[in-house]
């Protein structure tokens, strides 16, 4: 807003300067011929891309209706220019006499051009009136914006995040909203735009100024290691800039765990042990190191492991692990839930494990002993005291 | 040939067996205390099926034990009725077992036939045990047939086996009552001192032995501050207390075995519970916990049927 203000007061500023310089030349010009055109400001300053709005009086001297046709005769080359009137595209208009009318000449500025001086002349019919203009271009027009990034490679695991930093270099001569567009390289890529920690889809930047835009990649999690290239493209209907960033994925990591048959149920006595082979595998593209294996078993249960730490595994290949479960003594009949986890600073592998508890048949034979006492004291009183 | 042959397949034993049967089912004593574990027994599952649609949306699993279990709150359940109705099923079939044939002097003539003595005792038991098992197996069987009437699912062969069990149990409790009052009518010469005494008996363990035992954990409880292990010491006195009642034995059996998520019979520590996952206990598991009950109950009918058995081997048979 206030760019824009201070714009336009400078634009003014310098009119009026200019147009009081010229004035005397017009006035002489009104009394020499039968039409004459006039405008105030003959030669004005603008930036690139500016739009000029010409306020042209096409007046008639003469005591009859002229029709007068207008054209641009000189105009340089590439510029956008037009006559409008009463909302009209015009070429011709018809004056009453001794009377002025007037008409707008817009001229649009190109956005990619010199700096220094051009000339534009409008004339009515062919040259009985000329109203020559110059537009001073204060600066020069560049039109480009540029999109880089100081580190456009980065390498990775798979289930690692890539932030890209990118500098987005606004050097047109207008503010721009730019809309950003990365490509992604496979499905299941994940990219986010980041500005001040805010995800964006476009951002604004203003004349030559720069804004850094964030970039994170998160690739799938089962992507296969490869180099992986992202263009990224900042554009919108005037200019377009555009960077290629590369991801290389070094390696998933990825790690199984679970038993020699796959079953995750086991019956257990209370207060008893029970072995359970555990097969780790490394399902991922990347070598493990530093398998610790834990577990959270119910209260006073104890789980033991041998070898407690597997140091490395390959990719594609598996260890077992001999993990030994000892219930608690006063563990209910019923199924408990042991949590086996075996976790590599890169990866973790969780297994949960159903122990169904059987209580001990132990005292189920000592009341069938007893049972048994009782009948055979019996027995003895039969044999003592019936039968004789 | 023939005739030898048949007094070669019936044993003594066996007739006395029979005739004992046919005794106990003739009589009008064995027809009220039918009529009245019958329509009780009909009454509560009436209710129970009445009920039986909330209690399944609770909880669908063991739909049938559910027959046995729920009540509508206007009477009692299948399982408490057999429990308090039980001991007098046995009591009266066993309080003048001995007595009353000794005072109409009909023992003296059994003797006197060509068997052996203790022959009278054991049929007594034996014929009574049989109508007993007859008589819940058809309760059980009835009540498991209405049941496939109006749910009409069958039973799966876990809840028919738990039935079948729970039904074991509840002969084995009557045999004990039924054994305490034979006990009693070897020892009182007169049938009204025995139905008495078993009735006393069978009262005050239904009835006295839960205030008596209020009294004592009042007086006992730990007062102020407690340490967890004396409070669970404490509780673990009382329920051995409890359990020296063999209806609280009985009720714990049939509990554990017509509701098959019971984990334990004691109480649940917050250890025990840790990562534990409530679920219905397989059938054998639930017969370990009750194992204990069961041998309770068990030796208990076989330590009173040892008593009446030398009292009645010891006592004297005189003609009147």
């Amino acid at each position: 807003m206030t760019t824009w203000m201070k714009k336009h007061i400078q634009l003014i500023v310098s009119i009026v300067l200019i147009g009081s310089i010229l004035t005397a030349f017009n006035a002489h010009e009104v009394h020499a011929q039968d039409i004459s055109l006039h405008t105030t400001y003959t030669e004005l300053s603008v930036p690139p891309g500016e739009n000029i709005r010409y306020s042209v009086d096409v007046i008639n001297n003469t005591s009859a209706i002229r029709n007068v046709r207008l054209d641009v005769t000189e105009a340089p080359e590439g510029w956008e220019w037009s006559l409008r009137s009463g909302g009209w595209d015009i070429q011709q208009i018809s004056v009453k006499p001794n009377e002025s009318w007037s008409i707008n000449l817009e001229v649009d500025v190109p956005l990619q051009i010199e700096r220094g001086s051009y000339r534009f002349v409008l004339s009515a019919n062919g040259g009985e009136a000329t109203l020559p203009l110059v537009i001073n271009v204060t600066e020069e027009g560049s039109f480009q914006s540029e999109l880089s990034s100081n580190q456009p490679n980065m390498e990775g695991h798979a289930d690692s995040n890539f932030n890209f930093s990118l500098e987005l270099r606004n050097r047109t001569a207008e503010e721009q909203l730019y809309a950003l567009r990365a490509g992604v390289p496979d499905r299941g890529w994940d990219l986010r735009f980041v500005v001040d920690g805010q995800r964006v889809t476009s951002v604004q930047v203003e004349p030559n100024a720069t804004q850094t835009v964030r970039l994170e990649v998160t690739p799938p999690p089962q992507v296969e290691a490869g180099t992986y290239k992202i263009p990224v493209q900042a554009s919108n209907n005037n200019t377009t800039a555009e960077t290629e960033l590369e991801v290389v994925i070094t390696g998933t990591y990825d790690m199984e765990l679970t038993t020699q048959n796959e079953v995750l149920s086991y019956d257990i006595r209370a207060g008893k042990e029970r072995n359970i082979d555990l097969v780790i595998r490394n399902t991922g593209t990347a070598e493990i190191n530093d398998i610790e294996l834990s577990s959270s078993p119910p209260a006073n249960w104890e789980v033991t492991f041998e070898p407690n730490r597997i140091s490395t595994l390959a990719p594609g290949e598996s260890t077992t692990v001999q993990a030994t479960i000892k219930s608690a003594e006063k563990s209910l009949p019923g199924d408990y839930v042991t949590t086996i986890t075996a976790s590599a600073p890169e990866v973790k592998a969780e297994q949960q494990f159903r122990m169904t508890v059987e209580t001990s048949v132990l005292w189920g034979w000592i009341g069938v002993l007893i049972i048994l006492a009782v009948l055979g004291g019996i027995y003895y009183l039969i044999r003592t005291y019936g039968r004789r | 040939m023939t005739e030898q042959k048949q007094e070669k397949t019936t044993h003594p034993f066996w007739v006395m067996v029979q005739k004992e049967m046919s005794d106990q089912i003739r009589s009008w004593r064995f027809l009220i205390l039918l009529a009245i574990i019958v329509l009780t027994c009909i009454g509560s599952i009436y209710g129970a099926l009445n009920n039986i649609r909330q209690a399944v949306s609770d909880d669908s699993d063991f739909i049938f034990l559910k027959l046995f279990t729920t009540s509508d709150g206007t009477l009692p359940s299948f399982f408490t009725f057999v429990n308090f109705l039980g001991p007098l099923l046995g009591i009266g079939l066993g309080f003048d077992a001995i007595n009353s044939e000794r005072n109409k002097g009909t023992l003296s003539r059994i003797m006197s036939q060509p068997i052996h003595r203790d022959s009278v005792l054991n049929a007594k038991f034996t014929a009574s045990i049989i109508v007993i098992a007859i008589l819940f197996f058809s309760l059980s069987f009835l009540v498991m047939g209405m049941g496939l009437i109006t749910l009409g699912i069958p039973p799966t062969p876990q809840e028919f086996w738990r039935v079948v069990f729970y039904t074991l149990v509840s002969i084995f409790y009557v045999a004990f009552w039924l054994n305490l009052s034979i006990l009693f009518s070897v020892r009182f010469r007169q049938p009204a001192t025995s139905a008495l005494s078993g009735i006393a008996v069978w009262l005050f363990f239904s009835v006295f032995y839960g205030m008596i035992l209020n009294l004592i954990a009042r007086a006992i409880a730990p007062s102020g501050q407690t340490t967890v292990d004396e409070y669970i010491r404490f509780q673990e006195l009382m329920l051995g207390l409890q359990r020296l009642s063999p209806s609280t034995l009985f009720g714990e059996a049939t509990t554990t075995l017509l509701m098959p998520s019971v984990p334990t019979l004691g109480f649940l520590t917050q250890e025990q519970a840790y990562r534990y996952i409530p679920s219905p206990l397989p059938i054998s598991q639930s017969l370990i916990l009750v194992w204990p009950q069961l041998t309770g109950m068990v030796a208990a009918t076989l330590i009173c049927f040892a008593v009446s058995y030398v009292l009645f081997m010891r006592q004297e048979i005189r003609s009147r």
